[in-house]
């Protein structure tokens, strides 16, 4: 410590630190506005103002600068780069040197290094002189880590990339590791900010923050964030909703029904089994309309209805809390999707029950990927006559809810009307009704994008009883209310639905908007939600798409790209550490620090037995001070061993002599001292101080691997 | 001070049973006893002033002078005269030159000559003789040093750095046991010359003194006429035995490099503190060996400790060490300074 050159460099390692945690949360912010070339020189911006604001900023002449000062010079340094940056990109000269991307590239490094020097410059000059500085700098750090954070949450994929997908790999949430690198470097500027302040008691403020943090993380680990409101663009007219309103909009208000993006691509699907729909389409539920609000039908609030829905992506696996009843009318298809656009709940093919999340080969290009494993259904109509409608294990009040309706008598008037003309063997068979109500409006229905019916009080019941032309929406609400009015549990699935005929023998098939879709559904007693969807034979618009079957393919290649996929994997796996290890490793080491813990400190008692007789005044009053500190008595910084010695004498009296003794050895002429002298006085303090001292601080200090720490 | 541990707290450890040499322990053994006598005598006269005598018979056997600051009437002189009477020469009162005690009181029409002696006429042998001035004791009190001109003030302060004398050309060696405490009034300062800083080098300690507290005031009323007639003090030790105990401890106090550290990082400690103006020279350091020496004997130790440094420190640094204008509070500086340093050295027993 007395060397200058040794002092300079232990003074140096805290702000060295600091330089790297505040360039690193720099970086982190960086990230999403600039391009590389940006990112770095604003690291190496912030590095180099760390290091010279804590050489210059209180030293001659920049002392007598004030910090107001410096603040003005900063902004105008950055208003000049900013220009100059400008200036680089819009020159011709410097972009036919440079080529265009070359020059704006130089103008980012530019802009950036500025930026990130300049704010360094001033959070440093900020921490140095004023006394709530180095909070800001704090501040500062964990903010940068949130803003990163929060770009990360709920599954998305945001840069930095290689943590992002280092943790989806790995089936984690790169929240947490996030969450944690944000959370140590937060601890670790805290740290340094005591150390340099030099107040000895926060360490134990600083675990308290240290375990906040990990709660934290243990929070989200076993909760998860909240979820952010995404809007409801299912596509159903190929436009994306803004705003993030919680409330559903009516969807009959869904705007004008154009045709424009109708060919817009939304999604997808690999086909992992082979599987072929029974009446020509593909269903895809995402979710679906299920309580009656007194207005309309609406998501269901309540925990206990729609229970086969999945409503929340994951990073690892989710299954539906319900399965299809009657697995031998199932095929168990596997599918994997890749969202193109951003969805708020996963969908699948009908019926999802399980979602896993999937590695994502192309983040540029898929939002999201995921498995499904569905039970899509094999049966034919003749197997679901004649069965009940309901389910046994539902209650009264789900029953009653799946079975509102709006109070207007005309529902069940028309709908006693189409089942009268039933053949009395089907008049008590739901899915003959159904299937009754679902024919009488193919045949009256007219499908139309026109939507007249949109601001009436009830929609459906403006379609139903007016001139019959409507949507997808005004089809299958109007078609569950007239199931409801006979009894049948019914509700309005909302997803996509694609013709077969789309998936032109590939395996391969793409959603586009235009498939966005509403139907109704009846739920059949065991067998499980039955879709009995009208297809009016009148139509007013082609809602045909042309085939785009290129597309299709090639997404769909990009998607199943196994191979090359199970191989970037491999890649990434063989040069990084499992979790599993590294947690395992960190439990390892942990466990070696304790042991090591322990075990010096049992060297350190026994080493007074086989000790020299030079050293055995120190080892052996060493062992008194490990005594006596793993009771907590130590002798403070800078003070004599003698007042020491006075102070722990109200618990040890004989700690006076042996200090005296042990200062005699060492500071005095003659090394020598007996022995067993030596282990009496130990032995004296032995006693003494299970004499003095409670039984439980005992038994804290016996555990403590590190109480010998304490020993100065 | 001695009163906070027992005399005999350490005298039974191991460590002095196998000292260097049985003559070695034995010299310093006879040097603490003559120093417990020499201060039981004083301690004796003068009442609830142990740390002051405590520091005075550390300066006297180190072989440097005190500078006390005090009011008047707190017993300064009893302190210097019960010291001057507690040390008998051994010489014969015939050819005796050396008094054991004398008292100067200082003022402004003082002269040289007055302190040191002056050459007289003899007309018996027609020359001159040299008739040696209060100087020429044991202990000597200078009162109210500051009230006198510079020029007195720097031919006491030659006798004290020197321990001779220069009258005519003639130098004149005084006792080696020659002993000064000086006095100076804190607040009376009006036609003073204040001591300038090197001349305050010249004293091993500055004690500011305090009033003593309510008991030994009590004591000092009651036991006043005791004191009075019993003014011979029953102990006493010799000049030889002073000087030999000084040599003594010389010899066999241990001063272990890790305390000599301890010294020098507390000083450069403190010339590179920025509330100090002017830091302490290297001499005070060697003048304080000596006196941590003593230090140690008296608690009897064969060895300087820790606590000997916390003791002395403030002492023989206070009025050496210059604070920078405006800033208060010198005994917060010291330790500050001397925090890190007494930290090594309480580490460094234990490495």
């Amino acid at each position: 410590m007395n060397n200058p050159a040794s002092r300079n460099t232990f003074h140096r390692i805290p702000g060295m630190l600091r330089a790297v945690i505040i360039a690193s949360a720099f970086w982190a912010l960086s990230l999403s506005l600039t391009v590389e070339s940006g990112s770095a020189t604003a690291v190496l911006g912030c590095l180099a103002a760390c290091l010279s604001a804590d050489r210059w900023v209180n030293a001659r002449p920049l002392d007598q600068v004030r910090l107001s000062s410096i603040a003005l010079t900063t902004l105008g340094f950055v208003a000049l780069t900013y220009w100059l940056a400008g200036l680089i990109v819009n020159s011709a000269l410097m972009s036919s040197l440079l080529s265009p991307i070359g020059a704006f590239k130089t103008a980012e490094a530019l802009l950036w290094f500025s930026i990130g020097f300049m704010a360094s410059v001033m959070l440093r000059s900020l921490a140095l002189r004023t006394p709530f500085g180095s909070f800001l700098e704090v501040l500062f750090v964990a903010t940068a880590f949130i803003i990163t954070l929060s770009a990360h949450r709920n599954g998305m994929i945001h840069r930095p990339f290689f943590i992002g997908d280092y943790a989806l790999i790995r089936g984690l949430d790169p929240a947490t590791i996030l969450m944690v690198i944000g959370c140590f470097a937060v601890i670790t500027i805290s740290a340094l900010l005591m150390v340099e302040k030099d107040q000895r008691r926060l360490p134990y403020h600083f675990v308290v923050i240290a375990l906040l943090c990990l709660s934290l993380i243990g929070y989200v680990q076993f909760f998860g964030l909240p979820t952010p409101s995404v809007t409801d663009d299912m596509g159903l007219t190929g436009q994306e909703l803004s705003g993030s309103r919680r409330q559903r909009e009516n969807p009959f208000r869904d705007g004008e029904n154009t045709s424009e993006d109708k060919q817009a691509p939304v999604a997808v699907i690999v086909f992992r089994d082979d599987y072929s729909p029974l009446n020509g389409s593909y269903y895809f539920r995402e979710s679906a309309y299920s309580q009656f609000n007194g207005v309309m039908l609406d998501y269901s609030s309540r925990d206990d209805m729609d229970v086969d829905l999945i409503s929340s992506f994951t990073n690892s696996e989710l299954s539906a809390t319900s399965m299809p009843e009657s697995e031998e009318q199932h095929k168990q298809v596997k599918t994997t999707v890749g969202m193109l656009i951003p969805h708020r709940n996963p969908f699948g093919l009908e019926t999802p029950v399980t979602y896993s999340s999937a590695a994502n080969p192309n983040n540029s290009r898929f939002k999201r990927t995921y498995d499904t494993l569905s039970w899509a259904p094999t049966y034919n109509l003749e197997f679901l006559l004649g069965r009940k409608a309901g389910r046994e294990s539902w209650s009264d009040t789900v029953r009653s809810e799946y079975l509102l309706l709006p109070e207007d008598t005309r529902y069940q008037d028309l709908a006693e009307t189409i089942v009268a003309d039933l053949k009395p063997e089907y008049v008590d068979d739901p899915f003959a009704i159904a299937w009754a109500i679902k024919s009488y409006l193919d045949k009256n229905g007219t499908y139309s994008l026109k939507n007249d019916h949109a601001y009436e009080e009830d929609p459906a019941a403006s379609f139903l009883f007016g001139d019959l032309t409507g949507y997808c929406m005004h089809f299958s609400f109007a078609a569950t209310y007239l199931y409801r009015s006979l009894g049948i549990p019914a509700r309005v699935g909302i997803g996509y639905s694609v013709p077969a005929s789309n998936r032109a023998g590939g395996s391969a098939l793409l959603i586009q908007a235009v498939h966005g879709h509403a139907w109704p559904e009846i739920y059949l007693k065991d067998v499980g939600w039955v879709i009995v969807d009208p297809a009016p034979q009148k139509t007013l618009v082609d809602m045909s798409t042309d085939p785009q079957n290129e597309l299709q393919q090639m997404l769909g290649d990009m998607l199943r790209d196994d191979t090359s996929y199970t191989e970037f994997m491999e890649s990434q796996r063989a040069g990084l550490m499992d979790i599993k290890t590294l947690l395992t490793v960190i439990a390892a080491f942990v466990v070696a620090i304790l042991c090591l813990g322990y075990c010096t400190r049992a060297y350190r008692s026994v080493a007074p037995g086989f000790c020299s007789t030079e050293k055995k005044s120190q080892f052996a009053y060493r062992a008194m001070l490990d005594q006596l500190a793993a009771v907590g008595i130590t002798r403070n910084y800078g003070e004599s061993r003698e007042h020491f010695a006075m102070r722990a004498a109200i618990t040890s009296p004989t700690i006076q002599t042996a200090t005296a003794t042990h200062l005699a050895c060492s500071l005095g002429i003659n090394r020598q001292s007996r022995s067993d002298y030596w282990d009496s006085l130990r032995r004296e303090v032995n006693k003494e101080v299970s004499e003095n001292i409670p039984g439980w601080r005992r038994a804290i200090g016996l555990l403590n691997p590190y109480s010998w720490a304490f020993t100065r | 001070m001695s009163d906070k541990l027992p005399v005999d707290s350490k005298t039974g450890s191991p460590a002095d049973d196998v000292s260097e040499g049985p003559t070695a322990d034995q010299d310093l053994r006879q040097a603490i006893s003559i120093l417990h006598k020499l201060s039981c005598s004083v301690k004796k006269q003068v009442l609830g002033r142990d740390d002051v005598i405590d520091l005075t018979i550390i300066a006297l056997v180190a072989g440097g002078h005190v500078l006390l600051e005090d009011f008047p009437g707190s017993g300064k002189t009893t302190l210097a005269k019960a010291l001057g009477e507690a040390i008998k020469s051994e010489e014969s009162t015939e050819d005796k030159i050396f008094a054991a005690f004398r008292r100067i009181q200082f003022t402004p029409d003082l002269l040289p000559s007055d302190v040191t002696g002056v050459p007289v006429f003899d007309s018996n042998s027609s020359a001159f003789h040299f008739r040696p001035g209060p100087l020429f004791a044991h202990i000597v009190l200078a009162d109210e040093i500051n009230r006198t001109s510079p020029k007195v003030q720097s031919a006491m302060l030659e006798a004290m750095g020197e321990k001779q004398v220069t009258v005519d050309n003639t130098t004149y060696l005084l006792d080696d046991l020659f002993f000064v405490i000086a006095t100076q009034n804190p607040l009376d300062l009006v036609g003073t010359y204040p001591l300038p800083t090197p001349q305050l080098d010249r004293f091993l300690f500055k004690i500011t003194m305090n009033h003593i507290d309510r008991d030994s005031e009590m004591s000092v009323l009651e036991t006043y006429i005791d004191r009075r007639n019993d003014l011979l003090t029953p102990e006493f030790v010799t000049r030889k035995q002073v000087l030999s105990a000084r040599q003594a401890i010389e010899d066999n106090v241990n001063i272990h490099t890790a305390i000599k550290a301890c010294l020098v990082d507390i000083s450069r400690n403190l010339r590179d503190d920025d509330r100090v103006l002017q830091g302490n020279s290297t001499r005070s350091l060697v003048l304080m060996l000596p006196a941590l020496q003593v230090a140690a004997a008296l608690q009897h130790r064969n060895f300087v400790s820790a606590e000997d440094i916390e003791l002395l420190l403030p002492k023989v640094l206070g009025h050496r060490v210059e604070l920078a204008p405006g800033v208060a509070g010198k005994e917060k500086v010291f330790s500050d300074c001397m925090q890190a340093p007494m930290e090594q050295l309480a580490r460094s027993t234990l490495l």
